[in-house]
């Protein structure tokens, strides 16, 4: 069995405004998927439907064949943090921490070791080439190393997943292409599953499927 | 988690500072009205507790028609001796000591006596530690007197001079100066109460109108518990019916104007209405710190943080926050009682406490006790601000969990 997640039937609608309809797609461990679509066509709703910040008005999650919708959110928030990792195009590092405190920012609640934390962290942040900005303030860092500190961020759990929503939006091309390249290298060499929602045809062209969506339906995947 | 907190309140100076500001102002102004009052309560105590008293007993009675020989004045009316021991007898009650307190006329003099109880080391024993030249009065003595500094300096008595009262001649064998050890019952001549009795019994202006006895006294100086001061007094009025004039600390209170008196009576809840103000200001920074932060906690959210979690993350900065405003509050405070032990209290004595003829020169004059303002901070009072402090923490951490309730992640996250 190498199915991660698979989505049935979500939907998901703002008043009379249907945002996602009918979304049901799989992806498999160590997949690497892509989600393309003009703006207001779901994509970034289907993705927080996925990731349970977002409850469908319709239709269910299953990772690892375990139902999300019975979850509250506080388990879903803990389920978030220890099967998959969120990134985001506008980073979202916290502005009074360190690259380091970012990194491990999940784990604060945890009750873990301080010390573990760090060793953690340290090793995530090595993992994307930035164990020397370690105790920069994300101000002091340009955009591509804010993004490398909010993908280690992601990994801090050691998630089957990554979803990442227009992870390289803010960035210039060749920053944006060092990202995408990071993220392949994670799938490559640590088997972590990849859903990227972008603009980007050039992004979409390295996936190894597309999932295309339109007036909230997947028109082809 | 401390590690965030930390860096909340230290890399964010300026929204920590206003919100410690805020707070420590309201506890400098609660704490401080708090520590005014106590000084104020100190200083009404000092009439009394100059003479090591708790309370004062006497009952009021009728003036005669003719002032001469020995007279009472009407504050001073006899107390007689079953009454004396029904005083002593009251639950709270330590200690009583008695005086007869008496003006007397001789031809154009006047003089302001005292009969006191030379054994008894409070009230007017307190007198001793006055002493500035002789011997104070001994126990079994009779027939001399003491004189009051300043009465011996502008009637150029000494020591082996003689004062008459009632046309009876006293040897003065000590000179007290009055002013150092209280101004309750001050006199001009102290002589033994046996003496007084004796003189006061048979004198005819004052059993024209009282039905003094040779044991009776007319004024008291009590000593009680502490915690019972009041039910004494109650008990002690009772003992002596309509007429009686019992003084206690809060007698002075009453004499101490119009602000302390709302101070003392508003104090708590103008501290509190100023705590209040400072928790609203407080809400109302942390609010617009949580409205800057709602992408971040939409974040916390996001990579796995519960309410919870993020409630006492909030709670946290709050309590870290107002507990410094409180620290910082407290040290306002003590500057503040710093400034006010600079100044002094006037209380004044009431006339029926240090009676003197109105008809003679300076009679009417307002003798009034001067003490340094004693502003003191009760540990109490840092208990209860600390304690306050924790309140609006927890107010700010309900409010902030109630708030967290309507953030919704994707909406934050998708908007910023």
């Amino acid at each position: 069995m190498n199915e991660l997640v698979l989505t049935e039937s979500l939907s998901r609608s703002f008043g009379a405004v249907s945002a996602v309809r009918d979304f049901s797609v799989r992806i498999d461990r160590g997949e690497f998927v892509a989600v393309m679509g003009p703006s207001g066509s779901g994509k970034s709703t289907a993705l927080h439907l996925m990731a349970g910040l977002e409850q469908p008005s319709s239709g269910r999650v299953l990772y690892e064949g375990r139902d999300l919708s019975g979850l509250d959110e506080d388990a879903l928030a803990v389920w978030r943090r220890e099967s998959i990792g969120l990134v985001f195009q506008a980073f979202h590092l916290i502005p009074t921490l360190s690259a380091l405190e970012n990194v491990a920012f999940p784990l604060y609640p945890v009750g873990m070791p301080a010390a573990e934390r760090r060793l953690r962290a340290a090793a995530k942040l090595e993992m994307v080439g930035l164990a020397d900005r370690a105790t920069h303030q994300p101000s002091r860092l340009s955009g591509g190393e804010q993004q490398r500190v909010a993908i280690a961020r992601a990994l801090i759990g050691d998630p089957g997943l990554i979803m990442a929503d227009e992870p390289t939006g803010n960035l210039d091309t060749e920053t944006g292409a060092a990202i995408l390249a990071l993220f392949h290298r994670l799938r490559d060499e640590g088997g972590v599953a990849m859903l990227i929602v972008t603009h980007d045809h050039d992004v979409a062209a390295t996936a190894d499927r597309v999932i295309h969506m339109r007036d909230g339906e997947v028109v082809d995947a | 988690m401390l590690s965030y907190v930390g860096a909340e309140i230290t890399r964010r100076p300026t929204r920590a500072v206003s919100a410690v500001l805020s707070v420590s102002l309201g506890i400098a102004l609660f704490v401080g009205l708090q520590a005014y009052s106590v000084g104020y309560r100190a200083a009404a105590r000092a009439p009394l507790s100059e003479v090591g008293a708790d309370l004062t007993v006497q009952r009021q009675g009728d003036v005669p028609e003719s002032f001469e020989g020995i007279v009472y004045p009407h504050s001073v009316a006899p107390i007689h001796r079953d009454e004396i021991e029904a005083i002593t007898s009251i639950p709270g009650v330590e200690r009583v000591a008695e005086s007869l307190f008496f003006w007397s006329f001789d031809g154009d003099g006047f003089v302001a006596g005292l009969g006191i109880d030379a054994a008894v080391d409070f009230g007017p024993g307190r007198l001793k530690a006055g002493l500035v030249e002789g011997r104070f009065l001994e126990e079994g003595d009779r027939g001399v007197a003491l004189v009051d500094a300043s009465y011996a300096t502008q009637n150029a008595l000494r020591l082996g001079a003689a004062v008459t009262v009632a046309g009876q001649s006293f040897p003065v064998v000590g000179i007290v100066d009055t002013t150092s050890v209280g101004t309750v019952a001050s006199a001009n001549i102290y002589i033994a109460l046996a003496d007084a009795q004796a003189l006061a019994s048979v004198a005819p202006n004052v059993l024209s109108v009282h039905d003094m006895r040779p044991d009776d006294a007319n004024l008291l100086f009590v000593k009680a518990e502490q915690t019972q001061a009041e039910e004494v007094a109650t008990a002690a009025e009772r003992v002596l019916g309509d007429q009686a004039l019992v003084s206690a600390a809060e007698s002075f209170t009453e004499q101490l104007g119009a602000l302390f008196g709302l101070i003392d009576r508003f104090g708590v809840i103008v501290g509190l209405v100023a705590f209040l103000f400072a928790t609203a200001v407080l809400l109302r920074t942390v609010a617009a710190s949580v409205w800057e932060r709602r992408g971040e906690i939409a974040m916390m959210r996001a990579v796995g943080w519960r309410r919870r979690d993020i409630s006492l993350q909030l709670v946290t900065e709050a309590i870290v926050v107002t507990l410094a405003g409180g620290v910082v509050g407290l040290g306002m405070a003590w500057l503040l009682t710093l400034l006010m032990r600079r100044s002094s209290v006037t209380v004044p004595v009431p006339w029926e406490l240090s009676p003197s003829p109105h008809f003679l020169p300076g009679g009417a004059d307002e003798v009034a006790v001067v003490v340094n303002l004693n502003a003191v901070i009760t540990p109490t009072m840092v208990l209860v601000a600390l304690g306050l402090s924790v309140l609006a923490a927890g107010l700010v951490g309900l409010w902030s969990t109630r708030w967290l309730a309507t953030i919704k992640p994707a909406e934050v996250l998708r908007s910023e």
